[in-house]
């Protein structure tokens, strides 16, 4: 089985990196291969079980257009085709449609997701997230420039929201799941952090889904959720 | 009425200082708040030391800025400083308060020493024009409030004004980006024995060439993205340094700073490589202003780390050491865990470095604990680690995920009771990490400790 994690020289923010490290962990047997920026990707040849996208810079968003646009639409015919990907993050923004910022910057995204985000660079959003994906519990936080928006309603989300902000302040759903494209704005290390879901995406994969250090993270996990899931507590920052 | 308004909110503040001094409340940033709110441009009237000397960057600007007021009061300046405040708006504004007189005029100081908050300096540099911009570092910090430090460096470049010149760290490209078209210089040091040449950090924010993209290859690398790159497919390259630092021998405690082909010896203060690019800071901004080598080195040879950061001392059979390792940043956390490792001697750990502000109504954002090198406390000197706090279990499946071995990790989350199920093994070394947020708990924790120490000595000596 191979996963591939793109441009891990730049897409490695808010410790996006231990999502990949920590499924290597629970399936060591899984072959991890890092596509750089100016390497042709393995996807392109159809033999990876998951594509992994995780957060980048603003610059680094650009550069993740760059690289991935001469690959557009073999990545859409892989995703219609039912291709495991994950995207973390503001990985989001580089899907979809454009991203504006306050400050001027603009940036035209690969338009995978019919959704555009609005960024206000001096005013950082910070929440945690309780959410549904399948039945299970999903715990995870958000450090973003902005939210997502556009006429996305109709695209299928990943999570549904019990408690925190969704694809924009009101919404009830969170990030986006076009067959197995699954994409969240959730940061850093969601597999980590909800382990019910790494076995999850471990059987979508066809691997064993024994969790690494299971005893601990569930423990983790458990005493997260009941946290996030206290009355009193607010989730936003 | 801008200047009216202006003595009005000096005046409220000022009168606010002695208030606060009968209710004890001295340190706080109350004055400038106050003259903030009722005048929000207040810092664009209030009079300046004829010098200014802005230090900022992601770690170490408080001991740089420190190092360098002692430095020049101790050469007989007199320094303005907002040390005993903080470094966003308010502070600067309390410091500035404290220093003028009725009518907001500047006469007591002749230089000012400013340690600015990289956030701030939107609000703070379009008033307050610096003189020189000293950057110790910009690494990752807080993800919540400062994303990444790419960020950083945009929004100092889009407020330090044309003039100011810039003193920079040759061997961190992320700060050289900064204001490209202001004067600048650059400090640095020179390969030393244990560098890399291949990052064994987790946290690795210059992997690219920032004009071409291409990859970066480094002559030697010290950490992250500190070291001597080189694009190999356009030829950028880091800048030479200025003001070199080369020969650190930690062990002996001696550096040789190379300026202009010439030599000149300082002894250092400190055993930590953070610390020396501290000092390499504090001798390139004060040659900056005009100081000799030989008065610089004899002074800052005096002058010492403030110990909030790290102090040692011997309690019963143990050494006990308080290490800050700020919350919330990675880096922080990186480079106390790599010193601790590298340190001789058997080790136990107590990790507190939690967001106390944050439990209560909030829960703190722990990506940053998956960006840290928790790696390095996998080192067999490390014989024992208690996690505390309400993120303990974060701490807990981190450390088994950087290969800790379970039986050596304990999971407690009261803090006093997790100084308790320490070893205080006689001849062992005992840490307890905390950041700001955690500083006055981790006190009462460390006396805690001193106590526990004290009476297995005790129990030690009628075992005996």
């Amino acid at each position: 089985m191979r996963v591939e994690v793109l441009f891990p020289e730049i897409c490695n923010l808010s410790g996006d990196g231990m999502n990949i490290r920590y499924l290597h962990q629970c399936c060591p047997a899984l072959e991890i291969v890092e596509t750089g920026l100016k390497d042709r990707p393995a996807f392109a040849d159809g033999s990876v079980d998951l594509i992994y996208l995780g957060s980048a810079t603003e610059r680094g968003l650009e550069l993740m257009v760059e690289a991935l646009t001469p690959y557009r639409d073999v990545l859409t015919e892989r995703i219609d085709a039912g291709q495991l990907m994950l995207v973390t993050g503001n990985a989001l923004d580089a899907l979809g449609v454009y991203v504006s910022s306050d400050d001027g910057w603009h940036l035209e995204g690969l338009g995978l997701l019919d959704t555009h985000a609005d960024y206000h660079m001096m005013d950082r959003h910070n929440s945690f997230f309780l959410g549904k994906f399948e039945g299970m519990d999903i715990v995870g936080f958000k450090s973003l420039f902005g939210h997502t928006y556009g006429a996305a309603d109709q695209v299928e989300p990943l999570f549904t929201v019990e408690k925190g902000v969704g694809r924009f302040p009101g919404a009830a759903v969170e990030g986006f799941r076009r067959k197995n494209l699954l994409v969240t704005y959730l940061t850093g290390p969601l597999l980590v952090l909800n382990p019910p879901f790494t076995k999850w995406l471990l059987r979508q994969m066809g691997a064993p889904d024994a969790l690494a250090f299971e005893e601990a993270a569930m423990d983790n996990y458990h005493r997260r959720v009941e946290e996030f899931r206290e009355p009193g507590r607010n989730y936003m920052y | 009425m801008g200047k009216l308004r202006f003595l009005l909110a000096l005046w409220a503040a000022k009168l606010s200082i002695p208030a606060l001094k009968i209710t004890r409340h001295n340190g706080t940033d109350f004055p400038g708040s106050l003259a903030l709110k009722l005048c929000p441009d207040f810092l664009r009237y209030v009079g300046k030391p004829k010098t200014i000397v802005s230090v900022t960057g992601t770690n170490g600007k408080t001991t740089v800025s420190n190092m360098l007021t002692d430095v020049l009061e101790a050469r007989g300046r007199r320094v303005l400083s907002n040390r005993a405040g903080s470094n966003i708006a308010s502070g600067i504004s309390t410091a500035l308060i404290r220093g003028c007189d009725l009518l907001g005029r500047m006469r007591r100081y002749d230089i000012g020493v400013l340690e600015v908050d990289e956030r701030s300096s939107p609000r703070i540099y379009p008033f307050v024009k610096p003189d020189y911009v000293v950057i110790t570092n910009l690494f990752r910090d807080s993800i919540m409030r400062n994303a990444h430090p790419y960020f950083i460096a945009d929004v100092l470049t889009a407020s330090i004004p044309a003039g100011a010149k810039m003193i920079l760290n040759a061997d961190d490209l992320i700060s050289c980006s900064v204001s490209p078209d202001n004067p600048r210089v650059y400090f640095g040091i020179d390969r030393m024995d244990s560098d890399v040449t291949e990052c064994i950090n987790l946290i690795d924010d210059v992997r690219i060439c920032p004009r071409c993209s291409g990859k970066l290859e480094y002559a030697y690398r010290r950490y992250h993205h500190i070291g001597k790159a080189r694009c190999i497919a356009c030829g950028f390259a880091s800048p030479e340094s200025d003001y070199l630092a080369t020969g650190v021998d930690l062990g002996a405690r001696t550096m040789v700073i190379r300026e202009n082909g010439k030599e000149y010896p300082y002894r250092l203060i400190t055993d930590s490589i953070f610390n020396v690019y501290n000092m390499v800071t504090v001798v390139a901004a004060l040659r900056q202003l005009g100081f000799g080598h030989a008065d610089i080195s004899e002074t800052l040879g005096a002058t010492t780390v403030a110990s909030t950061r790290h102090s040692e001392e011997q309690v019963g059979r143990v050494t006990l050491i308080k290490q800050m390792s700020k919350e919330k940043n990675a880096l922080a956390g990186s480079r106390a865990f790599d010193y601790i490792a590298g340190r001789p001697g058997r080790k136990e750990l107590l990790l507190m470095m939690n967001c106390l502000g944050d439990t209560h109504h909030w829960s703190e954002n722990t990506c940053w604990i998956f960006d840290a090198d928790f790696e390095f406390l996998k080192h067999e000197s490390i014989v024992q680690i208690v996690c505390a706090g309400a993120r303990c279990r974060d701490y807990k499946l981190r450390l088994l995920m950087a290969g800790v071995p379970e039986e050596r990790i304990l999971c407690v989350e009261d803090e006093f009771r997790a100084a308790e199920a320490l070893r205080f093994t006689p001849g062992d070394d005992i840490y307890i990490l905390y950041g700001t947020d955690s500083l006055a708990l981790a006190y009462r924790v460390y006396d805690h400790m001193k106590e526990l120490a004290l009476q297995r000595a005790g129990e030690k000596e009628v075992q005996a």
